[in-house]
């Protein structure tokens, strides 16, 4: 896979992400290829979400800029960026009276008319999303009768019923049980084998980090430690450096993973 | 599922319109001299003129109920705005204080007025009521940004509107007489005393708003997944959100310039209309809970005339008796 040419699709630029005009993470040059899986990984509070959300607009940029397509993300209309970028949050909503369907119908607004009206395309887009996270039983159930992993689910279909060509994901194992987890992972690759989506996503489960991604960002103390491979990046040291546990807890971490298998 | 809320639709919207022309019939008959059916459709159909029943079922009651109707439904579809804006069910212009403000506005305006030019326009009326709504809507976005939580939001509006009140109390204290006369029963709220004039104003102004509010549906709905879910879905926030006060604003504010502050109604119809159809999509709703406002202040302006007739009840009076209770019903289902 590595020896085909690819076009690129994000980059960004001397970047600097942060909140109202404080610096968090400066100087962030990347560049991302169309179809590959990014992963963010790092303790909590590193700014693996504010990274995110910068490159989803989000948030400003402080300083720099990030590409997509070519183009500077802050100069798209709210249209195109929509076309362009969806993004999982880790805040939790609380739509009212919001059905399942309902939920991942807003995924289809940027291609609806005036009204938000949906075509029989976008009713297809919207049961194949459901269809693909394993929803499709939930339809017409309330949103808030949910429990947080089913929750966490349809908000995933609510992104890919949105059909961007950009998916940013934060945190989008929260609250899932490892059923749900492995089946996203596999979801994700199906995703960017059979549409070419270039997913951008950050995870606490550096294990799964390894099985999913192309390439890995390590973020740290308000600073990107590490960009390489999975297999480059996921060795004990790295990992000790990067939660800072040591090497001990290391071990037993793994091998109590290990124990149970 | 598609089908069965369609269904659903059509039935709450069946009732209601059953609803408004049964109470559009009661309103017309009932009063100190009752007028039969018979007799009303021969009225409104241009017959009969000259009799008394002819001018006060023109000049009286069908202005009275056209406005209770069209100001009705303008307080529900402006309480659903400011709910989307707040994103909060019991928003409302009462209890933040929006229509006290507007009301004190308005009395400012009109003891002013009268002392230099001894008239006041209703044009006039419903800019002063704009500006004091206004203010208070600004006021109560400031404290929205230091307070997150509903609870205190909603204490912070009810005592502005206190406030207002307060305000508007001393300047009634001080207005010469013939003011207070006209002030009075404005300043409890009322429908009472309305001239075609006034309802031409009201219905134009008021259709205006809820058409483009209806509108708005699309990013109305976004917004219920929150700011930055709509921010992603392609809808420009903040200049959203700022159209939203003032469409909601225009609303109270020319409720409270002709008939006064009217309580509760505001939470309590787009609750029940929501509660009604199951359904929260804005296309929906909108248009139902205006009807549903209009109906509920037709019914309540009913009451207020004919409860204790002669004596005549203010139309806040009874919308507390009837909204409060929902807005109640309201939170312990919401705590669930």
């Amino acid at each position: 896979m590595e020896n085909i040419q690819k076009k690129e699709l994000i980059k960004l630029n001397d970047l600097s992400v942060g909140y109202s005009g404080k610096v968090l993470i400066g100087d962030i040059e990347l560049s991302i290829a169309e179809g590959e899986i990014v992963t963010l990984i790092g303790p909590n509070g590193a700014g693996k979400s504010t990274i995110l959300k910068t490159i989803a607009r989000q948030l400003p940029p402080i300083k720099g800029a990030v590409y997509i397509d070519g183009r500077e993300l802050s100069k798209l209309s709210y249209r195109e960026l929509s076309e362009t970028v969806s993004i999982l949050l880790t805040e939790r909503i609380d739509p009212e009276l919001m059905t399942v369907r309902d939920v991942v119908e807003s995924g289809r607004y940027p291609y609806t008319g005036h009204m938000g009206m949906l075509q029989k395309h976008d009713d297809e887009v919207v049961e194949e999303a459901l269809a693909l996270c394993r929803i499709e039983v939930l339809e017409n159930r309330y949103f808030r009768e949910l429990s947080d992993g089913q929750k966490q689910r349809v908000m995933l279909a609510r992104t890919i019923a949105q059909e961007p060509k950009l998916m940013v994901l934060d945190e989008p194992t929260s609250y899932m049980d490892i059923r749900y987890k492995l089946e996203l992972l596999s979801l994700l690759k199906k995703l960017r084998d059979l549409r070419k989506m270039t997913i951008i996503l950050s995870l606490h489960e550096f294990e799964l980090a390894k099985v999913i991604s192309d390439r890995i960002i390590c973020v740290k103390d308000r600073d990107i430690i590490k960009v390489g491979s999975p297999g480059e990046i996921l060795n004990r040291k790295v990992l000790c450096e990067l939660y800072d546990i040591s090497e001990e807890n290391l071990r037993i971490l793994l091998h109590s993973m290990e124990s149970v298998v | 599922m598609k089908k069965r809320r369609a269904i659903r639709y059509g039935v709450v919207f069946f009732l209601l319109s059953a609803a408004f022309f049964i109470l559009m019939i009661l309103n017309i008959n009932t009063g100190n001299v009752g007028i039969p059916v018979p007799r009303i459709v021969e009225i409104l159909s241009g017959g009969d003129e000259g009799s008394s029943a002819y001018s006060i079922v023109r000049m009286i009651r069908l202005p009275r109920l056209l406005m209770a109707a069209i100001l009705g439904g303008a307080i529900s579809v402006s309480g659903f705005l400011l709910q989307t804006f707040f994103r909060n069910p019991i928003a409302g212009p009462f209890v933040l204080g929006i229509s006290s403000g507007a009301k004190f506005a308005v009395a400012l305006n009109m003891i002013f007025l009268l002392r230099v030019y001894r008239s006041v326009s209703s044009w006039n009326m419903i800019a002063a009521a704009f500006l004091g709504a206004l203010i208070t809507t600004g006021f109560i976005l400031l404290v929205s940004r230091r307070i997150k939580d509903s609870a205190g939001l909603l204490v912070s509006g009810i005592m502005v509107g206190y406030i207002c009140s307060a305000a508007t109390d001393f300047l009634l204290t001080f207005a010469e007489d013939s003011d207070i006369v006209n002030l009075r029963g404005w300043s409890l709220g009322s429908f009472s005393g309305m001239s075609w004039d006034n309802v031409s104003v009201a219905a134009s102004i008021v259709t205006l708003i809820t058409v483009l509010s209806f509108l708005l549906s699309k990013p109305i709905d976004a917004l219920q997944l929150g700011e930055n879910y709509a921010k992603s879905m392609g809808v420009n926030v903040r200049f959203f959100r700022i159209l939203l006060i003032l469409l909601s604003s225009i609303l109270s504010a020319t409720v409270t310039a002709f008939a006064g502050p009217i309580s509760f109604v505001g939470i309590a119809v787009p609750f029940l209309t929501k509660s009604m159809l199951k359904v929260s999509k804005a296309m929906v709703v909108i248009p139902a809970t205006f009807l549903c406002g209009a109906v509920f202040c037709m019914g309540c302006d009913l009451i207020a005339r004919c409860a204790f007739a002669p004596a005549e009840l203010n139309i806040s009076t009874v919308t507390s008796i009837f909204g409060a209770p929902i807005v109640i019903v309201m939170l312990i289902r919401r705590k669930m």
